[in-house]
């Protein structure tokens, strides 16, 4: 459709919409030649795509006929364009061909640009599967040849709408996601993602009831007037002869389309034609952050030498360094999260306590990884394996000054919301030595199986590396476990042999027996980490 | 600071034994200074392979303490290997590396509170600012933290970096991360300085400042060991030069020893390297202002 008008609009000797069409087709190609892992992840993700679209279109099938599958298919064309919209933000660097910026030397003018930007990002297997759900959607809701023809065309209008947003937002926030404060949020959106699946996960418990589908009908209501949902509820109104609703939702829906290409074309022109960041920021003055040696304030209190210095250092990252700041803000906020749910559904136990510890404790793995490839500056100043011990050490106390008053208030908490207070010592101890337990294997793991974090994006490892950090944190999580066991086994046996009067002592136990242990893996794991430098050095450099 | 007595006497003798120019005779057979000590770097029999490629194929190599010695090679030369090799960050698979006459993997206590290492492709701790980065390197080589700070902050000023001292090192430019590097390097006065392409991607201004201060580093007997493919810098700044190529040293001796009858480094390099005759191809007939397309 639209290549036709690309061709009338003649930008360059062959037709700028096949060159864009045929590099997305290689960048598509590409994706396939490298590494054995990443094809494969490449393929299976395709794979899992179209199985996903083909069942979903199945099911809207099998659905015809339901009373409220119109507002269903209203519903699911209203998040698949709010995907649309979030996408660009969460994932900039998806698509290469997105960044508008990579073509300002070129001589092109707006109009043909995006034309052929547009039919160039119908190329792939997000619009496919875009494509299969709506026209799924439109077949489960249409019934007589009026509405099937009203269909086809709202398939094509939403098809458009939905890529047109995404593109639009993208140029749009194409400033923000090439400035370094941009990419930090990009980073910190899988939070979003996590707590977005939550509420799926939710909604899809609700739904899953009998009649849970009639929930939906007062949302229904309302999207089925906003576009491009409303080009899905023509096509039922034009099944039941609603002509002139149908018309009016055709219509809103093209407006919008119309609407959405103009206000690209704006921000496009404005973007390739006024200077960018790197010009900018060349003028900005000294951000003004705290100055001075940093031996103010709180980072006094910490104490001298490499232990303090080092403290200092993975404090300070864990505020500024987006992966570090997701990594904790998902610790604390799970670890929390755990006794908390479990006390809302009432089938708590005030052993859920142990989550706090668990994740808070997984924070020592993959030390070194969390350093990216800066590592090098800790390994030339690592001589002797007490060097060693004097990193490790103060990065297990950095986690410790967080995780240690943390879990007291998570145990004291879930004591109180769900008791009983009897067991309060008891936990506390456990939780203590559990959290010293995989201090010491969060060590030993960091010598032994260290992975790259790539610093951008939502991926937590890097390619090729996902065995390693697997095997370390789920392997690491047993052996803790199998670590916290005498302790375990102590508490059975006093709650078996029936002496409850001296539970209590399972704290002091508790704390000894945490720090023993994990005093225990820091000397095993320093020795091997002064030996195994470049070889943790380059393990780690991969992101 | 034990330590610091001792490196002044070491620089004092090998600067006395660079009495000598750099253009003395017959220094493909060694450093020309028998006399004063250790080579600043001895490498025998280096091996790199990464997968099926190798990337350093038996390297020997000395190099004599108190010079400006330049590592020259094209882009893939292994350039950069070597340098991580010799400094301790990448294991060879096999060959020898001694630094001032300590093994590096065997006695890294000594080695790594003598060098400076400003490397190529790897981060620094980005997310601190320039000055607390500074902060950080110093006191985790053990100087104290009132020493650190002084340094620091002359390091800072003396490189251009004081307005910039309290921002992210996340948002600094090419030359400025060059510049903090090298002043992380330099802040605990090692007696070898290895840097790893100090200048490109470097502004003029920029070039010029990390020039004066290695010049004012090496003038006091200290060693500086740089990569580089831009020959005329090399030419400019070096009295010690080895060219590398395709994993193996293809020539190393003194500036004028190397540059032998050429006329410049450059084409001495580039017979080296067997790249002189391949002529500004002649197919490019259409190339030229003026005429359109």
């Amino acid at each position: 459709m639209s290549t036709g008008s690309a061709a009338a609009h003649p930008a360059a000797a062959p037709s700028l919409t096949s060159v864009f069409v045929r590099l997305k087709l290689s960048l598509l190609r590409n994706g396939l030649r490298q590494s054995t892992g990443r094809t494969v992840a490449y393929v299976a993700s395709i794979a899992v795509g179209l199985v996903f679209a083909a069942g979903a279109v199945l099911g809207l099938i099998a659905l015809r006929g339901n009373a409220h599958v119109g507002a269903l298919v209203v519903l699911l064309t209203g998040i698949l364009t709010l995907g649309w919209a979030v996408m660009p933000l969460f994932f900039p660097a998806g698509d290469e061909t997105l960044d508008p910026t990579r073509l300002v030397m070129l001589p092109l003018r707006p109009r043909p640009l995006i034309v052929s930007l547009l039919v160039a990002s119908l190329v792939g297997i997000g619009p496919v599967v875009t494509f299969a759900l709506v026209a799924g959607s439109v077949i489960a809701v249409a019934e007589g040849p009026v509405a099937a023809a009203v269909g086809v065309l709202a398939v094509v209008l939403v098809v458009l709408v939905c890529v047109s947003l995404a593109r639009a937002v993208a140029t749009a926030s194409v400033r923000l996601l090439t400035s370094r404060r941009g990419r930090d949020l990009a980073v910190l959106s899988g939070l979003f993602i996590a707590i977005g699946a939550q509420g799926v996960n939710i909604a899809a418990q609700k739904l899953g009831r009998p009649d849970g589908l009639s929930v939906l009908e007062p949302l229904g209501d309302v999207l089925r007037w906003v576009p491009p949902a409303s080009a899905i509820s023509a096509v039922d109104d034009a099944g039941h002869g609603a002509y002139g609703r149908a018309a009016v939702g055709l219509s809103l829906t093209a407006v919008v389309l119309v609407l959405l290409l103009w206000w690209w074309q704006r921000t496009l022109t404005a973007l390739m034609t006024s200077p960018d960041s790197s010009t900018l920021q060349a003028v900005e003055k000294d951000s003004g952050r705290q100055s001075g040696s940093g031996d103010r304030g709180p980072a006094r209190l910490l104490p001298g030498g490499r232990t303090g210095t080092v403290m200092l250092r993975t404090l300070r990252y864990a505020w500024r360094d987006p992966k570090s700041k997701m990594s904790w803000a998902t610790a604390l906020g799970v670890g929390l999260l755990v006794p908390v749910v479990s006390s809302v559904q009432g089938n708590g136990s005030i052993y859920t306590a142990f989550s706090a510890s668990a994740l808070l404790g997984l924070q020592m793995y993959n030390q070194f990884g969390q350093d990216t490839s800066a590592f090098w500056m800790v390994a030339s100043t690592i001589s002797t394996p007490r060097d060693a011990y004097q990193e490790l050490r103060a990065r297990a106390l950095t986690l410790a000054l967080v995780a240690v008053p943390y879990v007291t208030l998570v145990v004291i908490g879930t004591a109180a919301l769900i008791g009983p207070w009897s067991s309060f010592l008891e936990v506390y101890g456990l939780s203590l030595a559990l959290l010293g337990a995989l201090l010491a294997t969060g060590a030993l793991s960091s010598a032994l199986f260290p992975y790259s974090i790539p610093s951008e994006g939502n991926k937590n490892v890097a390619p090729g590396q996902g065995a390693i950090a697997w095997f370390s944190l789920f392997g690491g999580l047993l052996i803790g476990a199998g670590l916290s066991l005498p302790l375990l086994a102590l508490t059975i046996w006093l709650h078996v042999a029936g002496l409850h009067g001296l539970l209590w002592v399972l704290l002091p136990v508790g704390v000894v027996y945490g720090a023993g242990v994990a005093e225990l893996g820091l000397r095993v794991a320093a020795p091997r980490v002064a030996r195994r430098l470049p070889e943790i050095l380059t393990a780690v450099s991969k992101g | 600071m034990a330590d610091d007595g001792e490196q002044i006497d070491e620089r004092a003798g090998s600067a006395g034994a660079e009495a000598g120019p750099a253009a003395a005779p017959g220094g493909s057979a060694g450093p020309d200074s028998g006399t004063a000590g250790p080579p600043a770097v001895r490498v025998q029999g280096l091996w790199k392979k990464f997968g099926e490629q190798v990337a350093v194929s038996g390297i020997d190599l000395t190099l004599p303490a108190g010079r400006f010695i330049g590592l020259v090679g094209p882009n893939g030369a292994g350039k950069t290997t070597t340098l991580s090799m010799v400094t301790g960050l990448l294991r060879p698979d096999a060959g020898l590396v001694e630094i001032g006459g300590h093994d590096v993997w065997r006695d890294p206590v000594a080695v790594k509170s003598r060098i400076g290492v400003l490397p190529e492709g790897l981060r620094l701790f980005e997310r601190l600012s320039g000055r607390e980065l500074l902060g950080y390197i110093g006191r985790l080589r053990g100087l104290p933290g009132d020493e650190v700070d002084k340094r620091a902050g002359q390091l800072l000023d003396v490189l251009d970096l004081s307005g910039s001292q309290n921002k992210l090192v996340v948002d600094y430019s090419t030359g400025m991360r060059k510049k903090i590097g090298l002043a992380a390097a330099l802040l605990h006065n090692p007696e070898i300085l290895f840097l790893d392409e100090p200048f490109e991607g470097v502004d003029p201004v920029s070039a010029q400042t990390i020039r004066g201060v290695l010049e004012r580093y090496t003038a006091s007997g200290a060693t500086v060991i740089f990569s580089s493919h831009v020959m005329e810098l090399v030419e400019s700044l070096c009295d010690w030069v080895a060219v590398i190529a395709a994993g193996r040293i293809r020539a190393d001796g003194p500036l004028a020893q190397v540059r032998g009858t050429a006329p410049s480094l450059q084409d001495a390099f580039l017979e080296l390297v067997g790249a002189s005759d391949r002529g500004a191809g002649r197919e490019l007939d259409w190339l030229g202002g003026g005429g359109a397309r």
